[in-house]
């Protein structure tokens, strides 16, 4: 980045080339590429910003009461054996659900696996599963399943999607030559797989198991039903217990520190390769791996899964709703509860999905230090438990934006802060799919930045993008600590009401509204599933 | 297309005229470089990979700035201390590499990209699309035509907005060699209709000569021959450029008042230099056993057969050897002697 | 494709605007969060438990109630973050812990000593912050099929002996088995409970994810003991048509055992907002209407004297034992839940 300095000198002001070295630094200066428009990097910043809000709480509490608490907290015994037991949980979700994920991505869009088009759409469905009610369903049928395993299994099998999605995104698109040259160079199929395809797949599963980590480390549903005595359930009761915010504020704060370490491992592994196809035409068609012999196994592994994933809640539903006997349903309060859901989670995707895509393109487009900052502060809130996010909105709507609090901008707000990457990362893979000549050519044509981002950038990212915003709403429609903390006074979403029922032990009266919410969320996933095929779809060539 | 902006002009008047362009990635690209492109005139940028010549266009279009020199493009300064226009305001078009339509947008919609609203719906679309000879194709999509059609669009979409100038990087490296002159034939036929000022990227040689109407050679970050193609043929500024532009013999040699001495026996130059000096022969001015020129005996150690033509290698004595272009008929035998003399003057360049 | 996101688009921004404009219209009219005429509760007890009564005092007074749902223990950590900008004018806690803590905070008005007299010293605070709407006792519940009454335990501690080895089932996580702890540790001292907590870890105790699962298996037989709170009986009673359709059956350790802690849930009314309105709405919950309703539906050991309850086999609430600690107290949870995972009881 010195580059500047060594440049000949200009003439002008005194010290342009120290200016123009430190914009530069910071991305806003020209770096290989024209300077990100103000259009996108001041929304960008906005967005950042708004991600960045709970670290204005988070500092504020912990160091209220002095550094020695914040030391105290940090050294307690119990705060690094939770924190490593978690990472321990993290990583192995993580870890199987790579697995699971790039498995399932390949038998869906490679092989010829029977059904695979359906498979596609039944695979990405556990998304609509809340963790909690997965963690309800196997601790019901399987008691024994508490501690470590149960909470192994319920994340793996709810999250797995994060990772077979984007996988099997770049799947359809990759271009089948590679694999076709190594099998020429003389690598079995598995070797061409894993030498030629998988490295390309590396930045999709980076970004998958990013999620899968951070989901893992701040869910609470699955690891308090398992009884899994986890990192998240210290900032639970720290809350619970002593009332004291101050631990939990400190515990919060190690959390972000963890995430952004995490966040930057993912960046480094993302690496710096240009991952937009070059060629003008579309990708040829992938080719279909016969299984042969292992057809049988693979739709066993492929039942499998789904029925650990999503059979087992819905049983569960089913038997809860069969054993009831605590009266009828209420069709009007669930109608109500469903259409509250819907308008929550829909307006949480599009707020989210709108200050996403400036990050997300910018991260796509430019490499500078800034644009990279912006992404990655967009991750800050993911790691972090519900509920401390919704404290942070609590303490910040109460001082600074009273008539919005305990209304719907402040909870829409919420949803912002916690699924934001959801929504960014879509936006960046897609965007970068597409080559920025196109961009160039669209500038030299005529049309001034805004005008490329709508005429040029958004469509051709639409698909992406509305895979993102059907992830977000997904997320949204499931979220419970925050939901219950911001929603509007009077108002009752599927989620806190299944809170409600199960807080009595009324499973029977919380199938309904499980059932209604995992009913509303697989429509979504389903174009999700059909989308992300659909954005690779080999275009028909007329005659 | 009296209508188009650089006809207007006066012949004298400069679609583009950068002076003293300086770009540094690292490592210096560009270092001061100068060029002129007349109105009405192409231009191709000549230059082996990595000379800076892309980096040049992406200067002219606004997509990186300079660090130094100017750029004006049609007598405006789009780039220079303390200025940078944004690419949208130059009117500049460009044709990239691989046409880079876009994929969402009807062959009538990309053409149409660049013009005010009102205009996307008026006949310039389909006039510029009849221009580039692919009237009636608006409706398909960019991945229903072929590659050569794609360039064309890509094209007319440059042309559509009438541009100052079009600036065109490598458009013809993707086809494949059977189309690439065909398209470039008709590109050239397009721009000179439209009356478009253009310059036009590329590393080949053949490509540059064939068409333009100026072969700016390009090495090290400069230009260091700017003429028409026959002048930088016959006449290129420097052994590099002789070497580079077209096929070369080149010899050790000796020159002295017109007169040079080389292996290749006793031969003219219209240079006035002086001692040692490389000989550079070009192989068409090679004759086997000829009737009316001095020659000298070379003994054929290779040769390659083309069909139309052959390539001869010929040992010429002393360690020095040739290569030799001839019809493909009758072809000498391997080890056999031949007799091999020079037509015209060669051009000589002093050894340092 | 082209038309299509210019469809979808125009679709976004339509339902944007309608979103906009229905959430600008379904709150109560008025400005800002606290805006309505509507008493606010912050109610940490389960809207199933508590929205009849609600429901009732409405009915009776005409004042409407907007409840506010949650965990206790957030909704005063939700609280606390308010300070006395919250919308809230009632907060309504399951347990006693959450109420002190903000009584702690200054964040709780003194209520009137005609409603405080309504319930004993022992189930209010003692400055008169918030007053006990219903009690609720630690049990051990049986099979009488397994165990006969004759030789129950003496004592919460008899439970770590040879006899009771992989008999006994509890809910680790339930925030009622956490408070029974508290208590043992606020009442015998830490190192009493963490000799009991190993020897009771060492004695192979069965783990259920709560309350009705524990209630569920003694009934059933699978287990001849548990741990849990009365009222889960007598509603499994309730649904089964009456007690003698159910074989478990719950007994009281005596006296001043751990093992029998009484906590209650409890009402008080956020600082400054002591309006007619919030007052009514406390001293409903302390009517013998209110009361009424939390001995029939939720079993609970009414607070108030005189209000009849049916708990078949437990003594009234005035004879009721347990240890003697302040309930404002029982919020040292971190303490408790370090202790438990350093046994490994989780």
């Amino acid at each position: 980045m010195t580059q500047v300095l060594d440049a000949p000198a200009r003439v002008g002001t005194p010290h342009p080339g120290r200016r123009r070295a430190l914009l530069q630094r910071v991305g806003l200066g020209p770096s290989g590429s024209s300077r990100p428009p103000l259009v996108l990097l001041v929304p960008a910043v906005v967005t950042a910003g708004v991600a960045l809000l709970p670290l204005v709480y988070l500092v504020v509490r912990a160091f209220e009461e002095g550094l020695g608490v914040v030391g105290d907290v940090l050294l307690r015994e119990r705060t690094a054996r939770l924190l490593l037991r978690s990472l321990a949980l993290a990583s192995s979700v993580t870890l199987a659900c790579l697995v699971i994920g790039v498995g399932l991505a390949w038998l869906t869009t490679r092989s010829d696996l029977p059904g695979r088009r359906t498979w596609a759409v039944v695979a990405a469905l556990p998304l609509a599963v809340p963790t909690y009610v997965a963690a309800f369903a196997w601790i019901s049928f399987l008691p024994e399943l508490a501690g470590p395993v149960g909470a192994f299994v319920v994340l793996t099998a709810c999250s797995y999607p994060y990772v077979l999605l984007p996988v099997a995104a770049t799947l359809r698109r990759l271009d089948p030559a590679g694999e076709e040259v190594a099998r020429s160079l003389g690598l079995s199929p598995w070797q061409a797989f894993r030498r030629a395809t998988l490295p390309q797949l590396r930045p999709a599963m980076a970004a998958g198991g990013l999620l899968v980590a951070l989901y893992a480390l701040s869910d609470f549903g699955a690891v308090s039903i398992m009884r899994f005595d986890a990192f998240t359930r210290v900032i639970y009761t720290s809350y619970r217990s002593s009332f004291d915010r101050t631990p939990a504020a400190v515990l919060g704060l190690l959390l972000v520190a963890v995430t952004v370490v995490l966040v930057w491992f993912e960046g480094r592994s993302r690496g710096r390769a240009s991952y937009s196809r070059v060629g003008s035409g579309g990708a040829r068609a992938q080719t279909t791996v016969r299984l042969g012999l292992l057809r049988l196994p693979a739709v066993l592994l492929t039942t499998g899964l789904a029925g650990l994933s999503l059979g087992v809640p819905v049983a569960a539903l089913v038997y809860w709703s069969a054993v009831g006997d605590r009266g009828q349903v209420d069709l009007p309060a669930l109608l109500s509860a469903a259409g509250t859901s819907v308008g929550f989670a829909f307006l949480g995707a599009l707020v989210t999905t709108l200050l996403a895509v400036p990050v997300g393109v910018l991260a796509a487009r430019r490499s500078g230090r800034l644009p990279q900052l912006l992404e990655r502060a967009a991750w800050v809130g993911h790691a972090l438990p519900g509920i401390v996010v919704a404290f942070s909105l609590v303490f910040l709507a109460v001082r600074y934006a009273y008539p919005l609090y305990q209304r719907t901008p402040v909870l829409v707000l919420a949803y912002v802060v916690l699924f934001l990457p959801l929504a960014v990362g879509a936006v960046r893979a897609s965007a970068a799919q597409s080559p920025p000549a196109l961009e160039e050519v669209a500038r030299a044509a005529g049309a001034r930045p805004l005008e490329v981002l709508r005429r040029v950038t958004l469509p051709l990212a639409a698909p992406g993008i509305g895979a993102g915003a059907v992830l977000v709403f997904l997320t949204c429609m499931k979220e419970l600590p925050a939901t219950l903390l911001l929603q509007p006074l009077g108002s009752a979403t599927l989620a806190t009401q299944m809170w409600t029922a199960t807080g009595v032990a009324a499973y029977s009266a919380a199938a309904p509204y499980a059932a209604a919410l995992v009913l509303l969320s697989a429509l979504p996933t389903y174009l999700l599933g059909v989308r992300t095929g659909a954005l690779d779809r080999t275009p028909e060539v007329s005659p | 297309m009296t209508e188009m902006a650089p006809n207007e002009m006066a012949p004298t008047d400069l679609a583009l005229r950068v002076r003293g362009v300086s770009k540094a990635f690292g490592a210096p690209v560009l270092s001061g470089l100068d060029l002129d492109v007349a109105a009405g005139s192409l231009v191709a940028l000549l230059g082996p990979s990595g000379c800076g010549k892309t980096t040049l266009l992406r200067l002219v279009a606004g997509f990186e700035r300079s660090d130094a020199g100017t750029i004006e493009v049609g007598g405006q300064l789009v780039s220079g201390p303390g200025r940078h226009v944004v690419p949208e305001r130059r009117r500049v078009g460009i044709v990239p590499q691989e046409g880079a339509l876009f994929p969402h947008l009807s062959v009538h919609d990309n053409v149409a990209f660049g013009l005010a609203r009102g205009e996307r719906r008026g006949t310039r679309p389909d006039e510029v699309l009849e221009l580039v000879g692919l009237a009636g194709l608006g409706r398909r999509m960019p991945h229903e035509l072929s590659g050569g059609q794609q360039q064309r669009v890509a094209l007319a979409r440059a042309l559509a907005p009438k541009p100052s100038l079009v600036l065109l990087d490598e458009p013809f490296s993707a086809l494949d060699a059977g189309l690439r002159a065909t398209v470039r034939a008709e590109v050239r036929a397009s721009l000179r209709a439209a009356g478009a000022s253009a310059v036009l990227v590329t590393h080949d040689q053949q490509e540059a000569l064939s068409v333009a109407d100026v072969v700016a050679v390009v090495r090290d970050g400069r230009v260091v021959q700017a003429a028409d193609p026959w002048s930088v043929y016959a006449q290129p500024a420097d052994l590099g450029v002789a070497t580079f532009v077209g096929e070369t013999i080149v010899l050790p040699g000796h020159a002295a008042d017109g007169a040079v001495t080389s292996p290749l026996g006793a031969l003219t130059t219209e240079s006035t230099a002086y001692g040692d000096v490389a000989v550079v022969v070009r192989p068409e001015q090679l004759e086997f056993e000829p009737a009316d020129l001095p020659s000298v005996a070379a003994v054929v150690s290779h040769r390659e057969f083309y069909g139309h033509d052959a390539l001869l290698r010929l040992d010429l004595g002393g360690g020095v050897s040739a290569t030799a272009r001839t019809p493909g008929h009758p072809l000498p035998e391997i080890g056999a002697t031949v007799k091999v003399g020079v037509r015209g003057p060669v051009v000589v360049f002093p050894v340092a | 494709m082209n038309r299509t996101s210019r469809r979808l688009l125009a679709g976004l921004a339509t339902a944007a605007l309608l979103a906009t404009a229905a959430c600008g219209s379904d709150d109560e009219p008025g400005e800002g969060a606290s805006g309505s005429d509507a008493l606010i509760v912050y109610s940490g007890r389960n809207e199933t438990l508590i929205a009849p009564l609600i429901e009732q005092f409405t009915k009776a007074t005409g004042i409407e109630v907007t409840p506010r749902y949650g965990g206790s223990a957030e909704l005063a950590a939700q609280l606390l973050e308010e300070g006395d900008r919250t919308p809230a004018d009632v907060f309504l806690s399951q347990d006693a812990g959450a109420l002190g803590a903000l009584e702690e905070a200054g964040g709780l008005e003194t209520l009137p000593q005609t409603t405080l007299d309504r319930v004993p010293a022992k189930y209010r605070s003692a400055e008169g912050a918030w007053v006990g709407t219903s009690g609720r006792s630690r049990v051990l519940v049986y099979n009488p099929d397994l165990v006969p009454a004759a030789s129950l335990p003496k004592s919460v501690f008899d439970l770590t002996g040879p006899a009771y080895k992989g008999k006994v089932g509890y809910a680790p996580t339930n925030a009622s088995f956490q408070a029974f702890v508290t208590g043992m540790r606020v009442s015998a001292g830490e190192e009493r409970t963490r000799e009991f907590l190993t020897a009771f870890q060492a004695n192979e105790p069965q783990s259920f994810e709560g309350n009705v699962a524990v209630l569920e298996a003694v009934d059933a037989g699978t287990i001849p003991f548990g741990l849990i709170n009365h009222y889960y009986l007598y509603e499994r009673a309730a649904e089964a048509g009456g007690l003698d359709q159910v074989t478990a059956r719950n007994y009281l350790f005596p006296g001043t055992d751990p093992g029998s802690l009484v906590n209650v849930a409890g009402v008080g009314i956020l600082d400054g907002k002591g309006s007619t309105d919030a007052q009514a709405f406390v001293d409903f919950l302390v009517s013998e209407q209110g009361q009424t309703f939390f001995a029939e539906q939720t079993k609970e050991y009414p607070l108030v004297a005189g209000v009849p309850v049916e708990l078949e086999g437990l003594p009234p609430l005035e004879q009721l034992g347990g240890p003697d600690v302040d309930l404002s107290q029982l919020e040292s949870l971190d303490e408790t839940l370090a202790l438990l995972d350093e046994v490994g009881l989780t």
